[in-house]
């Protein structure tokens, strides 16, 4: 068996043990209308999709992360290469990216709703301010990791200081700032749901609260298991591409 | 005219633990054509003069001359090859490493890539220039750097112990095909080592280092053999011996 066979394998099997597990759970241990067994959530979940009422809230969600997403990338990475490669703008903006990286995006859920009220705004500023900080640590980092002797190899082939950075720092750094980018966007599904749960009209994060609201127990864990699945196939999916990029660059990630 | 001139030659560095000396008064003439190498123990300051003549580093003292003008920083007429092959960029292809100084200066892809392949085969790696640096052994990998460091046609190759890492066969193998490569392409070569067969295999000069603080040239040997050379000859071993006397000292200094 090939290693894909084996792991998409792996990836099934622990699945179904996982649901397995959870309804023999809620079959003998919990026994209880709060905790239900997979079927009826399955049941729920095929009448919300053939409703159309979950494919808008997943779009409503992906749509903010990933506008916020790319905005806060647009933004952390060029930050990040100027940060890691000039000492007077490290010395300018790491106060900076040290101060709001201890605020969490969710604690600035208020200011932003105050701001931008509960419109789209507000959610791609908070996914864009919980991306851009993780993506100019790592970009900056990752030019601070580019080794002596790789630069001093350029120079001493006659590179101008344009071409070390064209052709050596950058894409020395790649499989840095992607790394920065896949766990930005880990924390970009905790600020969504957050976002949608205090103010918002649509999305998972919405789908939540009503479902709280009326004590609709398949609902929230419709909506629970489509952020676990939509979480985890867009990090399948940044690890891919970071191998692309970085399996010839550095066999260890 | 010399090639290359060091003039009392000097460094210091200054850091927190204080300062040190690591090299001091080197001077040196180096012809056209010439394999000189620079022979020492660990830490007397080999490194720090190759740094100094390739212009990563400033001389506190002294100056160095390069076709008789100052050297002020790194330059494509010094091509450097380093001990470990952290140099090699991990994103390129073997031929795209090969050809990299040819794409700084802008020559088209597809001659590029064909000088690329000449050195390639220079290097013995015909047909392997597709693979990256992961894929290919140590030795292969420093074969890749030599064969970058050529492609760019400096004046003079400067290289710092670039068999130290690998095994005596494969060292073996690469120092007869440096000098195969040197007898053809006519290159001025500095090579560093602390293998005293290995300086006397290669080298037309042989040039000791006096331990540090404050490490300098302490004699030069010329290497008066035919090439390619007899490791096992009268001649051969007689220079070994002379050099090793002259390292001998610097090991046991008080014997
Ligand atoms: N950047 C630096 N700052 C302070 N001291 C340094 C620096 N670089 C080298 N030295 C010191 O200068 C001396 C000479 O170092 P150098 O690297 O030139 O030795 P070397 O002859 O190349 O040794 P080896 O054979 O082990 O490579 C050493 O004592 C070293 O500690
Ligand atoms: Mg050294």
């Amino acid at each position: 068996m090939n290693s894909r066979a084996a792991t998409i394998g792996g990836y099934i099997a622990g699945f179904a043990l996982l649901f397995l597990i959870w309804h023999l759970a809620a079959l003998y241990l919990v026994r209880s209308v709060l905790f239900p067994s997979p079927f009826p959530v399955f049941e729920r979940a095929v009448v919300l999709i053939e409703d159309g009422l979950l494919q808008e809230a997943v779009i409503a969600s992906m749509r903010r992360i990933l506008q916020g997403f790319l905005l806060g990338s647009a933004l952390g990475i060029p930050i990040g290469l100027a940060l890691g490669s000039f000492r007077p703008v490290r010395l300018l903006l790491e106060p900076w990216t040290e101060f709001f990286r201890f605020i969490p995006a969710v604690a600035m859920i208020t200011v932003a709703v105050i701001w931008f009220g509960i419109g789209e705004e507000s959610k791609i500023f908070l996914i864009a301010y919980t991306t851009v900080f993780v993506v100019i640590i790592a970009t900056a980092a990752g030019v601070g990791a580019v080794g002596r002797d790789k630069i001093r190899a350029a120079q001493c082939l006659g590179a101008s200081k344009f071409q070390l950075f064209a052709l050596v720092a950058l894409p020395a750094t790649v499989p840095y700032i992607l790394t920065g980018m896949r766990l930005a966007m880990a924390n970009a599904f905790v600020t969504i749901v957050a976002a949608e749960l205090v103010a918002s009209n649509d999305g998972l994060g919405k789908m939540l609260w009503d479902a709280r609201l009326f004590m609709q127990v398949e609902d929230i864990f419709v909506a629970l298991i489509a952020l676990g699945l939509l979480g985890f196939a867009t990090d399948r999916a940044f690890r891919l591409l970071i191998r692309a990029f970085a399996g010839r660059f550095n066999p260890t990630m | 005219m010399a090639l290359v001139t060091l003039e009392g030659v000097g460094k210091t560095f200054r850091g927190r633990t204080g300062a040190w000396e690591a090299v001091r008064d080197f001077s040196l003439e180096l012809a056209e054509g010439e394999f000189f190498c620079l022979l020492g123990t660990s830490g007397c300051g080999k490194t720090t003069v190759l740094n100094m003549l390739a212009g990563f580093e400033a001389p506190t003292a002294g100056r160095i001359l390069l076709d008789g003008k100052p050297v002020r920083g790194p330059g494509a007429d010094r091509g450097v090859v380093f001990q470990g092959h952290d140099s090699l960029y991990d994103w390129l292809t073997a031929r795209d490493n090969i050809a990299f100084g040819l794409r700084l200066r802008g020559m088209a892809k597809a001659e590029r890539r064909a000088v690329a392949d000449r050195f390639l085969t220079m290097v013995g790696l015909t047909g392997q220039g597709a693979k990256h640096p992961s894929e290919l052994s140590g030795g292969m990998k420093q074969r890749i750097q030599i064969a970058r460091a050529l492609a760019n046609d400096p004046r003079i190759l400067l290289m710092d112990e670039p068999f130290g890492a690998l095994d005596a066969m494969t060292r073996a193998v690469l120092q007869n095909e440096l000098s195969d490569i040197w007898a053809k392409s006519g290159k001025t070569v500095l090579f560093i080592t602390h293998d005293i067969e290995e300086a006397v295999a290669l080298s037309t000069r042989v040039g000791v280092m006096k331990r540090g603080p404050g490490g300098t040239l302490k004699a030069v040997v010329p290497v008066d053999l035919p090439f390619p050379r007899e490791r096992t000859s009268d001649g051969f071993m007689q220079t070994f011996r002379q050099v090793h006397a002259l390292i001998h000292e610097e090991i046991h200094p008080h014997e």
